[in-house]
């Protein structure tokens, strides 16, 4: 009998161990305490547990983004911050791509221009943009140049990564074929070194959208950052963290979009990448 | 092995562009072929550098910033290294705090500015607290790859000589996982010192962030720029500094995680 | 001498002529050493392939045969001597020969299709449609026989295949000189001879001029006119034998026939002597 009793527990005890390893081995944790955060932030908030100006309940703060939303004032908001980045990044990362492959060809080139673009890379993107007001004013002109700025420097240092990373046997390959040397430019360097160039334009996605928004806050008219910085001074504090919220959704969807097309665009790179790895 | 006339030519090579865009822009703003009211020409604001450094000027917002830097990044490096090593370590610690990660990571750091100031008003306080925010996220990130990345065998091995736990993390967790570290530090040290100098441009309450601001505001256009050149100083010296230590710590590889 | 680049008929089965001699002029080649001082991979090198001809380049391992096909090719240049092609200096140039690399897998361009691949090889050259092009491309993937291959992703093709796709491109190109860097040494052995019978195939409709280079002695008796046996490094030429076996060759009749077996043991025993190797499994 006691034998019984004493093997039916331990065939129990490592079973019950592993239902809670399997509790903490999924991402359930994670989401409930997530959830639990979000809980105690409506109750301190509503029961005047916290200092109630700066502190509105959730739901206050989820009901204010909805209504911003529905009424049309939050949208153009968004759309504006959206449209600066788009054109201070396409420039910085045309520029970097451009900038950074130059640097990977030519020797020369890369000479004269790699110390100064590390002497200006260290410098910090706020900084720049006071004095420029002075050369381009207080208008989208400042704030995009800004952006561009700080989205040039992570593309041209990947692009001329990518350039020079490119296997020596696809160069080979095109010579030993007589591609002409533009077309082998076109057709195998740039490819080859795609993946490089995807890396730091995704970088740059982050930079680009972190910087428009201090361009908004310190010198803007319009766009997210400058009404996260209004609604502040207005002690508006449901709409400031309604559009923080807002913010940040936007700022993770860019990303995710930006990761699902890079990995459409470089399929064959991870996929090469596995077969190389089995191969060893 | 580059010749030394290699060498010469490549210094040389490094000058030319920056030399020549100083030449220029002096011999434009001198024969007014640009507007010298806005754009002045190289010397003048060498000069004006010159007196702010003669004056001391320059050392009280040098200073405040430098420590606001320091204690933001040490405190944010600090919490992210001790938490990134629990969270690389165990599984269950991991899923329990990833999903709150993944969700404040996309959040634009200087978004929470605004926030900030709200709960702790335009002091040191607040600035301290962003910049500790901006640093925390990359080391963390870097922290639980490094830890993730170290092989399974090499800590194995370290058990089967008898090392105990804490051991094997000082004498092979650490180390083999500081390549990553210090990758993220590297990141945190320019957010930091962006986030730094945005707060204090934000606050007003002093710091070089605030000096360029208020030249700026002030039309004090010498100034502005004198006051870039020290923050552009700034920002080498600290990547310098920190490329020096990096290599000293951690000579034998530098995996890049972005 | 034919040069045929350029129009060519719909049906895409050309016969090239053979084109013009191939040769060597007392090629050398040095390198800088790890110590920086030079090293002398090839010595003097000459060489006469007569158009149309098979040549295998067989020596021990590490003499430099690769680098001597590379500079033909006109990948490298050579520390002293030329290449000729015709009577004409092609020395560092590509000019009509194409070079077969021995990483066939890493040399097929990842980004594109096995058809684009293939067409990489001869677009730039040839001022027809595209329609026309992809008919060339088609024929020669089906000559290698992956004719409905083509739209695959070349690493979504086995070894085999892949050397295949790499081989149909080269001969795509219609080169006078087909240049092959240890093609088969990393595919199984019964692939490695279906290999073989497809260049000799290939070679036989095709009649460019041919040089193999290659460590295994029986491979190059098997597929070539002429065997050339380079010393070790510094590369020179140690020997040059006819292999004199009639085509066409057949994969298991040939390989057994008494002149392939004395050629063999001829070589071999040059080869395991001259490198200090011993002959015997077992030395006593």
């Amino acid at each position: 009998m006691t034998q019984s009793a004493a093997a039916r527990t331990a065939a129990e005890i490592p079973r019950a161990r592993s239902k809670r390893r399997r509790f903490f081995d999924s991402r359930v944790p994670g989401v409930v305490l997530l959830l639990a955060l979000l809980c105690l932030w409506e109750a301190s908030a509503r029961s005047g547990l916290v200092e109630s100006v700066n502190w509105p309940p959730f739901s206050a703060v989820v009901a204010s983004l909805v209504a911003g939303l529905l009424d049309g004032e939050l949208l153009p908001v968004v759309l504006s911050t959206l449209w600066r980045m788009a054109r201070g990044y396409a420039i910085g990362c045309a520029v970097g791509v451009a900038i950074g492959a130059a640097i990977a060809l030519s020797r020369p080139l890369r000479l004269l221009l790699q110390p100064t673009i590390e002497l200006l890379r260290p410098v910090p993107i706020p900084a720049i943009i006071p004095p420029l007001v002075f050369l381009l004013g207080l208008d989208d002109r400042l704030r995009i140049f800004s952006i561009a700025f700080a989205s040039f420097f992570p593309v041209a240092l990947n692009t001329h990564a990518g350039v020079r990373a490119v296997e020596p046997i696809y160069h080979q390959v095109a010579r030993t074929f007589g591609v002409p040397h533009l077309t082998s430019l076109r057709r195998v360097v740039f490819p080859a070194a795609l993946p490089f160039i995807l890396a730091g334009l995704r970088t740059s996605l982050g930079i680009a959208f972190v910087v428009t928004v201090i361009a908004e806050m310190i010198v803007g008219q319009e766009g997210l950052g400058y009404y996260l910085v209004t609604m502040q001074f207005a002690m508006r504090a449901p709409e400031m963290y309604a559009g923080i919220l807002l913010l940040t959704c936007v700022a993770y969807l860019l990303n995710r979009a930006f990761v699902a097309w890079e990995a459409r665009a470089i399929r064959w790179a991870r996929l090469v990448e596995t077969m190389q790895e089995g191969a060893r | 092995m580059p010749i030394p006339a290699e060498r010469g030519t490549a210094v040389l090579a490094a000058l030319v562009l920056p030399l020549a865009a100083l030449l220029c822009l002096e011999i434009a703003s001198r024969s007014a072929i640009v507007d010298p009211t806005f754009i002045p020409p190289p010397s003048a604001i060498i000069g004006t550098l010159g007196d702010i450094v003669a004056t001391g000027a320059f050392a009280r917002p040098l200073a405040q910033t430098v420590l606001l830097l320091f204690a933001g990044y040490g405190l944010g490096s600090f919490a992210a290294i001790s938490l990134g090593i629990l969270m690389g370590a165990s599984r269950a610690v991991y899923n329990c705090l990833e999903p709150l990660a993944e969700l404040l990571r996309p959040l634009p750091k200087p978004a929470l500015l605004p926030a900030l100031i709200l709960f702790l008003g335009l002091g040191a306080k607040m600035e301290v607290t962003i910049v500790a925010l901006g640093c925390f996220f990359p080391v963390l990130i870097n922290t639980i790859q490094g830890v993730r990345a170290v092989e399974p065998t090499m800590i194995n091995t370290a058990r089967t000589f008898g090392h105990g736990s804490f051991a094997v993390w000082r004498r092979i967790l650490l180390p083999a996982s500081a390549p990553y570290i210090l990758a993220g530090m590297r990141v945190s040290l320019g957010l930091g010192l962006i986030l730094a100098i945005t707060a204090e441009m934000i606050a007003g309450t002093g710091g070089l962030g605030d000096s360029i601001l208020r030249a700026q505001r002030l039309f004090l256009v010498k100034e502005s720029y004198a006051w870039l050149v020290i923050l552009a100083l700034l920002g080498l010296v600290l990547t310098g500094v920190f490329g020096f230590i990096e290599r000293r710590l951690a000579f034998w590889s530098a995996p890049q995680v972005t | 001498m034919a040069v045929t680049a350029g129009a060519m008929p719909a049906s895409g089965a050309t016969t090239q002529s053979a084109g013009a001699r191939l040769r060597v002029e007392a090629l050398g080649k040095a390198f800088a050493g790890p110590d920086g001082a030079a090293v002398e991979a090839i010595g003097s090198v000459t060489l006469d392939v007569a158009p149309g001809e098979f040549v295998a380049v067989v020596g021990p391992s590490g003499c430099g045969k690769s680098t001597l096909l590379q500079i033909i090719a006109g990948l490298l240049l050579p520390s002293s001597g030329r290449v000729l092609l015709g009577d004409r200096d092609v020395t560092g140039e590509p000019a009509h020969m194409v070079y077969l690399f021995q990483q066939y897998s890493k040399s097929l361009l990842p980004w594109m299709t096995v058809e684009n691949n293939v067409m990489f090889a001869f677009r730039h050259r040839m001022k027809v449609s595209q329609a026309d092009a992809l008919t060339r491309c088609r024929d020669y993937l089906a000559m290698v026989g992956l004719g409905d291959s083509g739209h695959h992703y070349p690493w979504q093709l086995s070894g085999g295949m892949q050397q295949r796709v790499a081989i149909a491109r080269a001969l795509a190109a219609e080169p006078q000189v087909l240049l092959m860097d240890e093609p088969f040494s990393s595919v199984d052995a019964l692939t490695r001879l279906d290999l073989h019978s497809l260049i000799l195939d290939l070679w036989t409709k095709k009649h460019f001029t041919a040089v193999l280079v290659t460590h295994d002695v029986d491979e190059a008796i098997f597929l070539a006119d002429r065997v050339v046996v380079l010393t070790q490094r510094p590369a020179q030429l140690a020997e040059a034998v006819a292999t004199k076996l009639s085509r066409p060759r057949h994969s298991i009749e040939t390989r057994e026939a008494p002149e392939f077996l004395a050629l063999r043991h001829r070589l071999l025993d040059h080869l395991l002597t001259r490198s200090g190797r011993t002959r015997d499994a077992n030395p006593r």
